[in-house]
């Protein structure tokens, strides 16, 4: 009920932009060399659509995305439990979460291409660095916030350490542990498109810059059009899951 | 009538935090538990009766002194004894059924039993209907009902109860007090009831045991001849006014006397 | 506090040397990976050359002349947007858009738009941190009480009173989150749009190190940068916690 309306506002302003921007080009105000116009977009994405080149390029994105965040989402969780459960284990991991999180880790592109080759591997790896932090991150904030009373409940009914762990600690965690992919995923895209721009792997990072450097903004904008939604449709669906496993965090003192 | 638990010269401290010394939360607490009895523990807040409670359960070792259930000494927690905790403790993930299983799990009951029991207690208690609801959608009282469900159907041979209805409303305990009684009487199982309530203290126990202000220990252990069943309306005999002035009395003198 | 810093400078200390012994060790090769002492080694050379200084300070305007850009325009739309409900509801779904996609993305495009030299460079580091910047900032304000603003209200405060006592001061913390969010983009972005292209600047030099195989002096610029983000996130957080008392 409460989404339609935002929903349908921002159909709006979206459509409100496209229209302006179209007005724009044909009015003479804007340059098509440099932004092109929807409808020309439109026809780009119509044409790979059917000549598959869209497609491949799809294909091969999503490929890389579904290795990197895979891989970050298995190792991300299995660092996050360790750490969440056992105090050493975090603070030794600390400075290096904290590096990966924050330092520019496109820098060190040169030596993954060293170590990797210059291709999907790349990719998989940088997208893989950018979005196992959130995650990690995120499961052991999850662990860590349990309400202790529920820990001695448990313990009053004879909980030994595993069950404390599989019983109460980790159904507890699930939320900011949702929170954590839903902040992975949208890293996992941004690096896969970020390592692409630079790596020829045949993704739809890799059409944007080989279309740039033959000066064929329509082209990169279609791209770009399809990345958006991508991530657009990827972040949503997250929330959406998100919500689903929060549900029953109804308020606070629970 | 033979003794169930014994509390033996129980002394409790922890340490402060950032070094300041040692906290005394209990000092040498003697207090003998009747099998099949209710015993209330009242006292002011701070006083350590909760302290007690968890000593007996086994979820927090003595300094000094020892609990000995059933001839052998407590060292931890253990499947004659169950605790009903006064903010619910329920895992707001798990459904009221599923809350209930949560101890049969843990002991390793057949999958089975775990499901005809926790299926009967939930219905025992009054929540027919409700089995499927998460905590964050049942009221405080109905929550506290989950509480002393997933508590009974482990089979305890003694119940702990701390402060259970000290989240409720006034007109819930009363209400929750009644029904409690009600279940007991049909098990007539060993528990002990801690509350800062004189009234309920009186109302529900064979015998009230008076704590003092912190550092805690036991000014006195006044048995409640009340006849059972116990009705609302036994609060309005002289009998019961006279138990509530006397312990009235005597936290007001354990209050000056530690000054 | 203090068993937490043992462990993690423990932790750092056992890499550092497995980093340094292993490929003596002929466990890894030392081509691929360098060695600390290389490293430093390579350091001290790029600082003394002085192309370190040069390169660094190319990057270092790219990123303070867009930062700067993107705090002085995004903290004020944000907090306009934020303040006034049908703006933002317009202006909502296309933001949020920009934000939701990597706009790194648009680097290509920048290129087209504006060459090679220092303004390519400035305009991915505005983008990149105006859009968390007013999206935090809008959502300071959203989440500022209610009750405060009604509590003003009854003492006669203006809209100019309100704006500047109540929601201003109550929104710095949604604030200073969307400054340090945008900082770290600002700092990625000015290095990828010159690793991508440009004629000088840290990620210039990363790249041209790379296509060498210079490794040690290669890790002596990543290192520059991830301890450059570091230290500019670290300060902002230092920030935020004093503003938080």
């Amino acid at each position: 009920m409460r989404s339609a309306r935002p929903l349908a506002l921002g159909a709006l302003s979206f459509a409100a932009i496209l229209f302006a921007w179209e007005a724009g080009v044909r009015l003479g105000w804007l340059n098509p060399f440099f932004t092109s116009q929807p409808t020309a977009i439109a026809r780009a994405l119509l044409g790979g659509m059917q000549s598959g080149e869209l497609g491949r390029a799809v294909r091969v994105s999503v490929e890389e995305f579904t290795a990197g965040f895979g891989a970050a989402i298995a190792v991300g969780l299995a660092l996050g439990i360790a750490a969440g459960w056992f105090r050493p284990v975090e603070y030794a991991l600390d400075p290096f979460i904290w590096f990966v999180y924050s330092a520019p880790l496109i820098a060190f592109y040169p030596l993954f291409v060293l170590w990797l080759g210059l291709g999907a591997h790349t990719v998989m790896a940088i997208s893989f660095l950018l979005s196992v932090t959130p995650i990690t991150v995120n499961t052991i904030a999850g662990m860590r916030s349990l309400d202790p009373l529920l820990l001695l409940a448990a313990r009053s009914f004879g909980a030994r350490a595993h069950d404390r762990l599989w019983k109460v600690a980790l159904p507890a965690s699930v939320p900011m542990i949702a929170a954590g992919l839903r902040l992975g995923v949208g890293r996992a895209l941004t690096g896969v498109v970020i390592a692409e721009l630079f790596v020829p792997s045949g993704g739809l990072g890799s059409s944007i810059a080989y279309n740039a450097g033959l000066l064929r903004t329509t082209d990169m904008l279609a791209s770009l059009a399809v990345i958006v939604v991508i991530g657009v449709i990827c972040t949503q669906a997250l929330s959406a899951l998100e919500a689903q496993f929060s549900s029953w965090r109804t308020g606070p003192g629970l | 009538m033979t003794v169930h638990v014994r509390i033996e010269q129980l002394t409790v401290e922890y340490e402060k935090p950032r070094a300041q010394g040692r906290f005394v939360a209990v000092s040498d607490v003697n207090l003998d538990v009747g099998r099949g009895r209710f015993v209330t523990i009242v006292g002011p807040s701070g006083c350590g009766k909760s302290t007690v409670l968890l000593a007996v359960a086994g979820l927090t070792a003595p300094t000094r002194g020892r609990v000995i259930v059933d001839g052998k000494e407590v060292t931890g927690p253990g499947r004659d004894r169950a605790m009903v905790f006064q903010e619910f403790a329920l895992m707001p993930w798990r459904t009221a059924v599923e809350n209930v299983r949560f101890g049969l799990e843990l002991q390793r009951w057949s999958a089975d039993d775990q499901t005809a029991r926790a299926l009967r207690f939930v219905r025992l208690v009054g929540l027919q209907g409700f089995e499927h609801y998460r905590p964050g959608q049942l009221s405080g009282g109905m929550r506290q009902r989950v509480g002393i469900a997933r508590a009974l159907a482990v089979d305890p041979q003694i119940l702990l109860l701390d402060e259970p209805f000290g989240a409720l409303d006034a007109q819930t305990r009363e209400t929750m007090g009644d029904e409690l009684l009600g279940i007991w009487e049909q098990d007539k199982k060993t528990a002990l009831f801690v509350t800062h309530s004189i009234d309920e203290a009186v109302f529900l126990g064979d015998a009230v045991v008076v704590m003092s202000r912190s550092p805690g220990r036991v000014l006195e252990t006044i048995a409640i001849d009340l006849p059972r069943p116990r009705t609302i309306e036994v609060t309005d005999t002289t009998a019961f006014v006279e138990y509530r002035r006397r312990i009235r009395r005597l936290l007001g003198s354990g209050q000056e006397a530690h000054g | 506090m203090d068993k937490r810093l043992a462990i993690s400078t423990a932790s750092i200390a056992v890499f550092i040397a497995a980093w340094e012994v292993a490929p003596r060790l002929g466990l890894v090769d030392p081509f691929f990976t360098s060695r600390p002492t290389q490293v430093i080694v390579a350091a001290a050379d790029v600082v003394r050359s002085g192309t370190l200084l040069r390169d660094a300070a190319v990057s270092l305007s790219e990123f303070a002349i867009g930062f700067a850009l993107a705090v002085a325009i995004g903290v004020p739309l944000g907090l306009l947007l934020g303040t006034f409900e049908t703006l933002r509801l317009l202006l909502d779904p296309p933001i949020m858009a920009v934000y939701a996609t990597p706009q790194l993305a648009l680097l290509p495009i920048f290129v087209l738009w504006l060459g090679i030299g220092m303004s390519s460079k400035i305009a991915v580091v505005f983008l990149g941190a105006s859009i968390p910047i007013i999206v935090n900032c809008m959502a300071g304000v959203r989440h500022v009480d209610r009750p405060l603003v009604v509590a003003a209200r009854s003492f006669c405060a203006t809209r100019l009173d309100v704006f500047a006592r109540v929601i201003l001061p109550a929104s710095l913390p949604g604030v200073m989150i969307g400054i340090r969010l945008g900082l770290s983009r600002a700092v990625l972005g000015v290095v990828v749009a010159e690793m991508y292209v440009s004629q000088d600047g840290v990620g210039n030099q990363i790249m041209r190190l790379g296509s060498a195989f210079h490794v040690d002096r290669l890790l002596v610029y990543v290192l520059l940068v991830s301890t450059f983000g570091l230290a500019a996130t670290s300060a902002v957080r230092r920030i935020e916690e004093r503003i938080a008392r």
